[in-house]
């Protein structure tokens, strides 16, 4: 098993597949981090002051004033009163929300991309692990060994998982370096206020507390990888069941988009809550936001995504073994 | 491709891997079973100004935000430009106001935190609030009921006391300067019903605000009572480009910087 295993890994590091995902966060690392020194600059320049209170303030009158008006949908109005309290509520206990340094960027940057840009980094590697050797024709010089057939695809799985740890960790190592030039490496032990609860719209502070920065990373991280496991699982299942790497791709493509446009409106369509791709903003629920549809906890999001996970896993596996290769 | 490195590779990946497992878990464990410490008020908040800076913070309702100002300056915008023009000097402005604002909403918002800290530091306090409570979306205007409007002007009354009481409590230096309310319905006034009643909204505000020290009521009603249609936005209620200028002309000149000057 451990030789099957190196062999993957020695086909995928010779693909050069993590380096070229490498250079593609990289890029876009760069581009946010550009655009976020942008954004403070301007706004240092429109408040005329670089006390963080002031812009928070601002913040709260802008999303007010928003509130105010009346033509907005109810869910909309919803999460951004949600918004405006944990706002005030930062403000009321002197804690800035969003302390300058690169490990903020590093939070933020992860907290946006685990729902669609991580996965799609995962989708280089998953979508086709299978599917490549059966249109090169490779899979048959693999299966002539003297090998289970689930330890093969079993070594190649694991391989998954290994590249998927080394994306999330290549993630976070590259947004800390890379911000860090323009925000300075620092906000480690920045206080970050967690265990706000939203029902209905209204924010519980009652189960508040307040952690180090490096604290939530870490678990972010942690949720991160999770959320890329079972996408990276889905496309290997698509990568085992389909032939051809395009087609499983854009399938998954398009089941992660809908996912990023479903969140906006499924308000009201509750069982949508079972597809995987409601579910994929993990992170959500330790900053406070209210999730997509009510009743959605971490636990139940948690739970759906390890059903399918599951499920993935058992076709994947059941497939390979009976299918005929020729 | 080199065995060894493989190896390293792949040993450092699942380590990796290990440590994502650990703070999946800990995450979720955290979320469920973190203790609620509550949060603890740090430190007062320190008031830092700069004495070449000249600060003016604006509150109230919707003429403070500028609704209807093509430009977006609204006459805040205005007053601060023609300001930078006179001391020539850069200034900063913190804009508060929130459309749709009631006097008893303003004076729920002076008595948040961070709000005080606004206005300790603000060199001039610009106001302007009731046109919500007197007008109430045109309502009013509806019916026209006398013992109605009284109670409303009453309520707003002690609220606007309460609001420029707090204000004087965090600032005792500060020129405030509070705009007074024009009668948007004039052309539909006929008998002068509404003139009269605005009126008297004006004269009760300008009472209050003349029992506090360095507070000055700039009247409105004058600027658009001749020509209204020309000054007001197409909604018929919040002023244009124009009118704003109209207002902010008038408050501009009035404001001093008196520490420049004792240079």
């Amino acid at each position: 098993m451990s030789n099957l295993i190196q062999n993957e890994m020695m086909k995928l590091l010779a693909k050069k597949r993590l380096l070229i995902i490498g250079v593609i966060v990289a890029v876009l690392i760069i581009l946010f981090t550009y655009a976020q020194y942008k954004q403070a600059e301007e706004q240092r320049e429109k408040l005329g002051t670089d006390d963080w209170r002031t812009a928070v303030q601002q913040q709260i009158i802008d999303i007010q004033n928003r509130l105010s008006s009346s033509r907005m949908l109810d869910e909309w109005r919803e999460q951004l009163q949600v918004t405006v309290k944990q706002q005030q509520y930062y403000l009321d206990h002197n804690i800035n929300p969003s302390e300058p340094g690169a490990a903020t960027f590093t939070r933020m940057f992860i907290e946006n991309a685990s729902s669609l840009f991580i996965p799609l980094l995962v989708m280089i590697v998953a979508s086709d692990l299978v599917s490549s050797e059966s249109s090169q024709g490779t899979i048959k010089l693999l299966l002539t060994r003297p090998v289970l057939r689930w330890k093969i695809l079993m070594s190649k799985y694991i391989t998954l998982l290994l590249s998927i740890s080394i994306i999330v960790a290549m993630t976070g190592v590259l947004a800390y370096a890379l911000s860090g030039v323009v925000f300075g490496y620092h906000g480690w032990n920045a206080p970050i206020i967690t265990g706000f609860t939203v029902e209905a719209g209204n924010v519980d502070t009652s189960g508040v507390r307040l952690i180090s920065q490096w604290q939530l990373l870490l678990m972010d991280f942690g949720l991160v990888w999770y959320i890329a496991v079972v996408v990276g699982t889905l496309a290997f299942m698509l990568s085992v069941l389909i032939r051809s790497t395009p087609a499983g791709m854009g399938i998954m493509l398009a089941a992660l988009i809908s996912g990023a446009i479903l969140n906006n409106m499924v308000s009201s369509w509750e069982s949508a809550k079972y597809f995987f791709m409601v579910n994929l903003q993990l992170t959500n629920y330790l900053s406070g936001v209210a999730p997509p549809i009510e009743g959605m906890t971490l636990l139940s999001s948690v739970l759906i995504l390890f059903v399918w996970w599951l499920a993935a896993l058992i076709v994947s596996f059941i497939v390979f073994i009976r299918k005929d290769v020729y | 491709m080199s065995r060894w490195r493989v190896r390293i590779v792949t040993v450092f990946s699942a380590l990796l891997g290990l440590l994502w497992i650990g703070c999946l878990s800990w995450a979720i464990v955290d979320y469920y079973h973190g203790e609620a410490s509550g949060v603890e008020d740090l430190s007062a908040q320190p008031i830092e100004k700069r004495p070449d800076e000249f600060i003016v913070v604006a509150l109230g309702d919707s003429l403070t935000r500028g609704t209807g100002d093509e430009t977006g300056k609204g006459y805040v915008g205005t007053v601060t430009e023609e300001l930078e023009k006179k001391f020539d000097h850069p200034i900063t402005v913190q804009n508060l106001g929130i459309k749709g604002l009631v006097s008893a909403q303003l004076a729920e918002q002076v008595q948040e935190r961070e709000v005080k800290r606004q206005l300790q530091r603000a060199d001039a306090i610009l106001v302007t609030i009731g046109g919500n409570d007197l007008f109430q979306k045109g309502e009013t205007l509806l019916n026209l009921d006398s013992t109605k409007v009284s109670k409303l002007q009453k309520n707003y009354l002690v609220h606007l006391d309460a609001i420029l009481s707090t204000i004087r409590q965090n600032n005792s230096s500060a020129q405030l300067f509070m705009l007074g309310l024009y009668n948007p319905f004039i052309e539909l006034d006929e008998n002068g019903e509404l003139n009269a009643i605005v009126r008297q909204w004006n004269n009760e505000t300008a009472e209050v605000l003349a029992k506090y020290e360095d507070m000055v009521f700039v009247p409105t009603f004058d600027l658009f009572q001749l020509s209204v249609n020309e000054y007001l936005y197409s909604d018929k209620f919040h002023p244009n480009s124009a009118g704003y200028r109209l207002m902010a002309e008038r408050i501009a000149p009035l404001i001093e910087w008196e520490a420049k000057d004792d240079e």
